[in-house]
């Protein structure tokens, strides 16, 4: 446990970053990024998806090493190497992803890694009592720990950084699995810490909580910092969204195909529950066309994922139903929604949509090898020649087709997945994250294979986090935040920047979906 | 301080397994030539007749493959088993259920014609090694139970069965008052192939390939595999994992019966304790170093037997069959490690641990 | 049925279950850190001989015991260097090392079967205690073996329970992730727990040829690694109720030979399943309580950690 040294008692910035710069290969994530963080303060880090906030806060944690650049905690300069470092200096993260032992009691979990050589059980659970009453934290820490909820699971790991008396904590995206009053409550708390003299960043993008929470605002964007401590009293919440968006012109969109069918696809009400229980999206509505494109527009994490999951029979619905073609298939399994036409192609490659041990050719007739079968027997040229098929038409590069799918590349075996998904000729398809990773030409040939699907007929949903390439391709659009759908928009005439702050807002736009 | 860390290949070096199990083999025998020497010996002579007594001349040959037989088929009961990630540690057990059934059934038709006998009597094995492995297959299909240890356990249970059996209701009568079975019927014996190998051995290679081919070519074997490959694609294409567990566990329990059933007609002459002599463990380290393929069992399985007979052989020449044990745990540790280099290479860090979090 | 005889049953029962609950025990350390180590019967059978060896060479029976203890923990780390340190699987791994531990033991042994052992560990005149009815005679005239293992149940259930070093143990084999990222070493918790686990197991062996029956021979261990592996599930991976079932299991080994003298016409050989009947009981019971609450098991059990880099 550090206390700061005397001397700086006297400096007013906990965090001063300057000059920041950290490259991976392919992009830049830091491009000599600004961050200027004052004692007792709440400070938020916003910016879009690959703007570059969570790279900045890795190297913070010492989880990262920037390739250049200045780091002064309290206004000492330091070089983390590893986490460890940095937490004796005073810095802890709390990551999105917890790290917490479900059958510890909270205390035992709190202590981990700075517990005393000889734990008296109960002086220690009456000390992290003790401190989180301090902070307005209300845990039981003798309860184990699979009995807590994800909000105060959560107040654990915050927990965990004060006990190491962090004097920085850093929050990577803590809102995202918490209830409303949580939130409110998480400002509280925040705010004790504060008033204790400790500094908050607090790594968000939904500015309407921010607001209410937050001191200041540094806004990244492509790896820069656009704006420095902005404080938030005086800055609203639409400027914040247009510096995070940018102002970058709307992108030519491509020629629209004939005009849209009907509905092949009706989702109503459509509720279904995170992995952690607690809800991932309610009260969904909204229809798919034959022959259009229709965009979900969201920050990663706000429900698409699971939503695509219930449409392809992965994850059960807990309200709510799905027609397909005019039939119900709310509870139909995954296989016979794609029998009924139904393709998808998961976020997940190789480990929902492909099986990672197995040979390519083995992983293209997935789909269909039941068709394949002759007698017991899988025929073998079949499934071989089914697999030429796809590999030819979808421009796949493979070399030995009863060779690993390991081998192959990213782009290659995104084109392999799609090329399997949509030989069958669905009517409805849903694509999840399709381009994501890729190169310029794989990012190139996905987009036309689903744009062939559209012009053929096909209601194609593409769920993406590229805001751009969804305004080139898609013929509607709609924005999901917090698990809730908060507008509709025509790609060829909305700007960036509305559609951008719609992802970030809670605030529902009048739709007609 | 950089660390050192194993880090998974873009690629498995070329020859992977084979390659593995060969330096694992030169390793022992590195191992065994010091080994020998310090109990002095002379290494070239004791290798040399390992050698002959296992592969040097066709009656040693016959042996070495009697002895491939059961190690061949608890592999492949393993092995099938490990396709779809699950362990059966239980084939030592099955063996014994395998030959204790084989066994009641010779008690029951002793006078049935021959053919017909070992035909029933192998129908038998298969169904006590399929029954020992019901109980486990049902909790881990229903319950989750892990397998690993339920059926670790039924191994005492059917060791202990046997020995009951042996001391108790089928002690021979005319056997002096030691426990013993009693001999099989005269006509419960397998047919010989040439020299010392037993028509077993045909059985045996049979089921070998069915099972390789089955996995390898059918839409059964290839939702198996999907299985073991990843859960999720597995239930993304409609494959129905409680049953597959179901049926896969009992598969091999029956498997590794049969070998029971074999052992009993081919090699031994009556049920004994001994009958399953560490075959059933011998199988999981021989489908280990298959990979978990039927397909590779069968040469692995030679391999080792041909270890087994050699070690024994140079028991008559004053080696305690000690060194020939030593010599294939060394031989199993070496392969163990060269799989694990073949697929993962020693790197340094130089960034500190923790995985990468999303670059945005 | 006589008090004498009763009372030699007890004794045996004791006798047995410290035997099982040294194995056990050493199991369990190295299961609560995520490693399964299923060579226990190899590295009993190497404590025992390297015990039985030390103690004709040198007489003195508690320098046998550390030789055995040590000998078992360095053979032990070969699993742990293989498993941890590679990360290979851990059946496969274990099973070879029953191999290689079972090939060794009878090798060094070769020449000293038997032969007249050289070093006894004699029971503890415990003066007065000891003359106490019924009690004295089993609890009080137990070799120092017994007593250890007593106390180091007391002590690893504290050390587990009450330390940095358990939490970050136990840690270690609920989420190697979440351990690394607390910073303790992953790496180094779990190998040490493998060879305190060797330790342990070589202090039964030793226990076997230095007290309970003072001779080597093959195939001295007969299968008790294996009651051990069933002991900590058993017993639910806690000290405590391993050493209750440690009792229990040993129990039926001391019932199993005197069944006749007491003239229960049973067979000793149903009885000796008992064990293992149990321990699958109580594993599905396990699993179906499972249902509502977190299995006893650590939840990193057999699981390789590779710190990867994306």
């Amino acid at each position: 446990m550090n206390q700061p040294s005397s001397n700086t008692d006297k400096e007013p910035l906990s965090v001063e970053l300057t000059e920041v710069w950290k490259k991976f290969p392919g992009v830049v994530a830091n491009a000599g990024v600004e961050l200027a963080v004052e004692r007792g303060s709440i400070h938020a880090l916003l910016g879009e998806n690959g703007a570059g906030k969570s790279t900045l806060m890795n190297i913070l944690a010492g989880v990262y090493r920037p390739d250049s650049g200045d780091l002064k905690i309290h206004g000492r300069s330091h070089q983390f190497r590893n986490p460890a470092d940095a937490l004796s200096a005073g810095v802890g993260m709390v990551h999105q992803e917890f790290r917490l032992i479900p059958s510890f009691s909270v205390a035992e979990n709190v202590v981990l890694g700075s517990a005393p050589s000889v734990i008296k059980t109960g002086r220690v659970e009456s000390d992290v009592a003790e401190m989180a009453h301090r902070f307005g934290l209300q845990v039981n820490p003798s309860q184990p720990l699979w009995q807590l909820s994800m909000g105060e699971r959560q107040k654990v790991e915050i927990l965990k950084v004060l006990w190491r008396d962090a004097q920085v904590l850093i929050l990577d995206e803590p809102t995202t699995v918490l209830t409303p009053s949580e939130v409110d409550e998480l400002g509280q708390i925040l705010r004790r810490m504060a008033d204790d003299g400790r500094s908050i960043i607090f790594i968000s993008h939904k500015l309407h909580e921010i607001s209410g929470i937050c001191d200041h605002a540094t806004v990244l964007r492509q790896g820069k910092t656009v704006a420095k401590s902005l404080p938030m009293a005086s800055t609203n919440q639409d400027e914040l969204a247009r510096l995070m968006v940018g102002a970058a012109p709307t992108l030519p969109s491509q020629q629209k195909g004939p005009p849209p069918g009907p509905a092949l696809l009706e989702i109503n009400n459509l509720s279904a529950l995170s992995d952690r229980g607690v809800n991932a999206f309610s009260g969904i509505n909204f229809r798919i066309h034959s022959g259009e494109i229709l965009g979900i527009a969201g920050v990663a994490g706000n429900g698409q994922r699971e939503l695509a999951d219930v449409i392809a029979g992965l994850r059960p619905s807990n309200g709510g139903t799905l027609i397909m073609n005019g039939t119900d298939i709310t509870t139909e399994s995954p296989h016979h929604r794609f029998k009924s036409g139904l393709a998808y192609i998961p976020e997940d490659r190789l480990g929902v949509g492909l099986a990672p041990r197995l040979s390519i050719t083995d992983n293209a007739i997935l789909r269909v090898y039941r068709q394949q079968r002759k007698g017991p027997f899988i025929s073998g040229d079949r499934a071989k020649s089914y697999c030429s098929n796809i590999i030819s038409r979808f421009g796949v590069k493979a070399g030995n087709l009863s060779g690993p799918i390991a081998a192959l590349s990213g782009g290659n075996l995104q084109r392999l997945l799609v090329g399997r998904e949509l030989d069958g000729k669905p009517s409805v398809v849903v694509a999840s994250q399709p381009t994501r990773g890729l190169d310029v030409k794989g990012v190139k040939a996905i987009q036309d294979l689903l744009i062939e699907q559209r012009n053929a007929g096909a209601a194609v949903m593409m769920i993406s986090e590229d805001l751009d390439e969804l305004l080139a391709i898609a013929d509607r659009l709609l924005v999901i935040e917090g698990g809730a759908l908060r507008g509709e928009f025509d790609p060829q005439t909305a700007s960036r920047q509305e559609v951008g702050m719609a992802m970030l807002s809670d605030k529902q736009t009048p739709t007609n979906l | 301080m950089r660390r050192p860390r194993l880090s998974l290949r873009e690629q498995p070096l070329p020859g992977g397994q084979p390659l593995a199990f060969g330096i694992g083999l030169a390793i022992a025998l590195f191992v065994g030539i010091l080994l020998l020497l310090g109990a002095g010996h002379d290494p070239v002579k004791i290798y040399s007749r390992m050698f002959e007594a296992s592969l040097g001349d066709p009656n040693a040959w016959s042996i070495t493959l009697n002895r491939a037989i059961p190690l061949g088929l608890a592999g492949l009961a393993v092995a099938v088993a490990g396709s779809m990630g699950l362990w059966n540690i239980g084939a030592e057990g099955q063996i014994m259920a395998g030959a204790i059934a084989a066994a009641w059934v010779a008690r029951v038709g002793g006078d049935w014609p021959g053919f017909i006998l070992i035909l029933m009597m192998l129908i038998g094995a298969v169904g006590g090694g399929a029954i020992l492995a019901i109980g486990p297959a049902v909790a881990r299909s229903k319950l989750g139970v892990n397998e690993i240890i339920t059926t670790l356990m039924l191994n005492e249970v059917a060791i202990r069965l046997v020995q009951w059996l042996i001391h108790g209701p089928w002690k021979d009568p005319d056997s002096f008052n030691f426990p013993l079975a009693p001999m099989l019927p005269d006509q419960a014996r397998l047919p010989t192939l040439f020299s010392r190998a037993h028509f077993g051995l045909l059985i045996a290679a049979a089921v070998i390939v069915v099972a390789s081919v089955a996995v390898r070519y059918t839409a059964w074997g290839y939702e198996l595999r999907i299985a073991g490959s990843s859960e999720a694609t597995a239930r993304y294409s409609g494959i129905s994992l409680p049953k597959k567990i179901l049926t896969v566990l009992v598969l091999s329990g029956a498997i590794a019966g049969l070998a029971g059933g074999i052992e009993l007609t081919g090699t031994a002459d009556r049920l004994t304790e001994t009958i399953s002599n560490g075959f059933g463990f011998a199988g999981i380290i021989v489908a280990a170093l298959a990979l978990m393929r039927p397909s590779g069992v069968a040469v692995v399985a030679v391999l080792f037997g041909a270890v087994q007979i050699g070690g024994q052989s140079i028991q008559t020449l004053g080696v305690s069959s000690s060194v020939s044990t030593i010599l294939q745990a060394f031989v199993l540790f070496g392969a163990i490690g060269a799989g694990v280099l073949s697929r993962y290479a020693i790197t340094f860090d130089s960034e500190s641990h923790l995985t990468a979090e999303a670059k945005s | 049925m006589n008090e004498a005889s009763l009372v030699g049953l007890l004794f045996a029962t004791v006798s047995f279950g410290a035997l099982l609950y040294l194995a056990a025990l050493g199991e369990l350390v190295a299961e609560k850190a995520g490693v399964l180590n299923l060579g226990v019967e190899g590295m009993m059978a190497v404590g025992a001989v390297t015990a039985f060896i030390a103690g004709v060479e040198f007489q003195n029976p508690w320098l046998a015991l550390i030789i055995a203890m040590l000998s078992s923990a360095l053979l032990a780390s070969v699993h742990g260097f293989f498993t941890v340190g590679l990360g290979a699987e851990q059946v496969v791994s274990g099973l070879s090392l029953t191999i290689l531990g079972l090939g060794l033991a009878a090798y060094l042994g070769k020449d000293y079967v038997g032969l007249p052992p050289g070093a006894e560990l004699v029971p503890v005149e415990w003066g007065p205690l000891s003359e106490w009815p019924w009690v004295g005679p089993v609890l009080f005239s137990q070799a120092p073996v017994v007593y250890l293992a007593l106390i180091l149940g007391i002590t690893v259930s504290l050390i587990l329970s009450r330390t940095r070093l358990g939490l970050a143990l136990r840690a270690a084999g609920e989420s190697a992730s979440s351990t690394d990222s607390a910073g303790h070493s992953v790496l180094g918790l779990r190998l040490s727990a493998v060879a305190a686990g060797g330790a342990l197991a070589g202090a039964s062996g030793a226990y076997l040829t230095l007290s309970i029956t003072p001779q080597w021979a093959e195939g001295l261990t007969a299968g008790r690694g294996w009651i051990a592996v069933a002991l900590v599930i058993f017993g639910a991976w806690r000290p405590g109720r391993v050493g209750w079932g440690a009792l229990l299991f040993g129990g039926t080994l001391a019932l199993k030979t005197r069944l006749q003298t007491f003239g229960v016409d049973f067979s000793p050989i149903i009885l000796s399943m008992l064990p293992y009947i149990l321990t699958l009981l109580i594993l599905l019971i396990i699993s179906i309580q499972a249902r509502k609450r977190p299995s006893p098991a650590p939840a990193a059990l057999g699981l390789a950690y590779r710190r990867e880099e994306r």
